[in-house]
């Protein structure tokens, strides 16, 4: 840095070189003269060291000439550097030669360019974190047009990178949820509208026909269709309840007393198939939760364990809880049918997927059980062997906090 | 005589559709396919019995186990093989322009019909298949 600065001044005084050569300064001109010098040393190098910024200067060589503690913040490396180039840096420090040669070539393209370049580089800190520099080097050159320096600096833009990147994220959150709204969108009026249809074309056959018989026989067939967008209707307005349920109660659920509500529910099925429910919970027994989403999530799953169960089969239900690091995950696993996931995996949770012959299936559960497991911070997935049975899995964020 | 497949899964549908088929023309032969997938292995079996072919097809777009865009991608396939000309016509109760537009991309598609199928639409998609196969 001495160097440098004093090759600055050889300069400013070459410059000013009237200055020298005006007169015949007695002595104590002279030292006033270099005290003069030395106190503005004194502040154009405090300036350069204390600008919050990495500040580095080259010589058309692309040896240093100057580094400012922004850059190296420890003395010794920074007067090693003066003189050396990036490669002998880089042996110095053991540091991977690969920084090097990319440093080069920045170098050579603002002096071939002969423009000032701009880049970022992200690198990773002791500490693991990932620090980002926005850097621009550019050419200087002397009154012959003479390269006579590069002139690099840098500023620390990972606050902004981190904004960036949470903005990116969070427009990809936006763009999925628009594509799930369409979806629903399209799911309301195919199945709103499926059940309406039919009734209004049974009234047209009921208000055309003379005979009570047929009469009676069409009304009858109205029944089923009432129930059916009945159900469905209260199905959305369910799924919507979730959606704008932002702040949701999170209480001590207890998955004993979860599974024996399930199973209460579905006893006439449970009953008739001879189906089997085993629980471990002995990892994690009490979840903070909505409890109104893990009975829903628990009643969904095992109730499509035993609605796919494999024919002749008595179902055999597993679920149990396992702890991963802060993540708790729930997993049921069955014998049933299991589905081709080659074919569905993309659209498995999809709002009105059915993706078996079955006259209860509307393509509702799986999509609602995603909807609550997701709306908590969670994830679900499945593993499925056709004709053996389904895994499925949600992970629960176990550090859930109130409101969040 | 006329042979129309019916591929949807809603029974009521189906029923009052084959109803209003009857109506217009008892000789008509009648299939019932309650998904695309029922559908698909069907005509991959009688592609080559054109006498077993449909002189017209009505299909439903959401149906379980195979909706209808996938047996769309599976019968584009299909369709080079078979030497009968098939209408095939989508019934949906869904209103929503995308799916039109989705329709469009499919040769095989004659048209996009939208819930209820009124007799008068019928009539003339019946009255059609006729001409050409005369």
């Amino acid at each position: 840095m001495i160097s440098f600065l004093h090759r600055l001044n050889k300069r400013w005084r070459r410059s000013k070189g009237e200055v020298k050569h005006a007169g015949n300064p007695d002595e104590a001109d002279q030292r006033l003269i270099a005290e003069k010098l030395d106190k503005q040393k004194a502040f154009y190098e405090n300036i350069l060291n204390k600008l919050p910024t990495d500040i580095a200067v080259f010589d058309a060589d692309h040896r240093y000439l100057f580094v400012n503690p922004g850059a190296i913040s420890k003395e010794e490396y920074r007067k090693f550097i003066i003189g050396k180039d990036d490669y002998e840096y880089a042996a110095y420090r053991n540091r991977d030669i690969s920084i090097a040669h990319a440093r080069r070539a920045k170098f050579l393209e603002a002096k071939e360019t002969g423009k000032e370049i701009r880049w970022e580089d992200s690198l990773t800190d002791p500490q693991g974190n990932m620090i980002t520099h926005l850097r621009r080097m550019f050419p200087v050159y002397d009154e012959y047009g003479e390269l006579s320096l590069v002139i690099g600096f840098g500023i620390d833009i990972t606050d902004r990178k981190v904004m960036e990147e949470k903005q990116s994220a969070m427009l990809k959150q936006l763009s999925k949820q628009n594509t799930q709204l369409m979806d629903f969108c399209s799911i309301v009026s195919h199945n709103l509208r499926a059940p309406l249809v039919n009734m209004s074309m049974l009234v047209d056959f009921i208000e055309a026909s003379n005979e009570p018989d047929e009469q009676r026989l069409l009304i009858s067939k109205l029944r089923p269709v009432i129930e059916n967008l009945h159900a469905t209707f209260n199905e959305l307005v369910e799924s919507i309840q979730v959606k704008q349920d932002l702040e949701v109660k999170l209480e001590k659920v207890c998955l004993h007393e979860c599974i024996k509500r399930t199973i209460s529910g579905l006893a006439t099925e449970i009953n008739k198939l001879g189906a089997r429910i085993e629980t471990d919970f002995s990892e994690v027994s009490v979840i903070q939760y909505p409890p109104a989403y893990m009975n829903s999530i628990i009643h969904n799953l095992i109730s499509n364990s035993l609605k796919y169960h494999y024919p002749g089969r008595p179902p055999l239900i597993r679920v149990r809880t396992r702890t991963r690091e802060n993540k708790i995950v729930l997993s049921v696993e069955d014998n049933g049918l299991g589905i081709d996931l080659e074919k569905h995996r993309e659209n498995f949770f999809k709002i009105g997927k059915v993706f078996h012959r079955h006259p209860n299936a509307k393509g509702f559960g799986l999509y609602m059980t995603k909807t609550h497991v997701e709306a908590m911070g969670g994830r679900i997935w499945v593993e499925s062997v056709p004709e053996k049975g389904s895994v499925f899995y949600i992970e629960i964020d176990n550090r859930i906090k109130q409101a969040s | 005589m006329k042979s129309i497949f019916l591929i949807d899964d809603d029974p009521i549908f189906v029923y009052l559709t084959r109803r209003i088929i009857a109506s217009i023309d008892r000789q008509c032969r009648i299939d019932e396919f309650a998904d695309g997938d029922l559908a698909i292995r069907y005509l991959q079996k009688i592609h080559e019995k054109t006498e077993l072919l449909p002189d017209i097809i009505f299909m439903d777009i959401s149906m379980p186990v195979m909706d209808g865009w996938e047996f769309l991608n599976e019968y584009s396939v299909l369709k080079p093989k078979i030497e009968k000309d098939i209408a095939l016509f989508i019934v949906s109760s869904s209103i929503s322009p995308q799916e039109v537009e989705r329709s469009k991309t499919y040769s095989a598609v004659s048209d996009f019909l939208i819930k209820p199928l009124e007799r008068g639409k019928i009539v003339e998609i019946i009255d059609n298949a006729r001409e050409t196969a005369l």
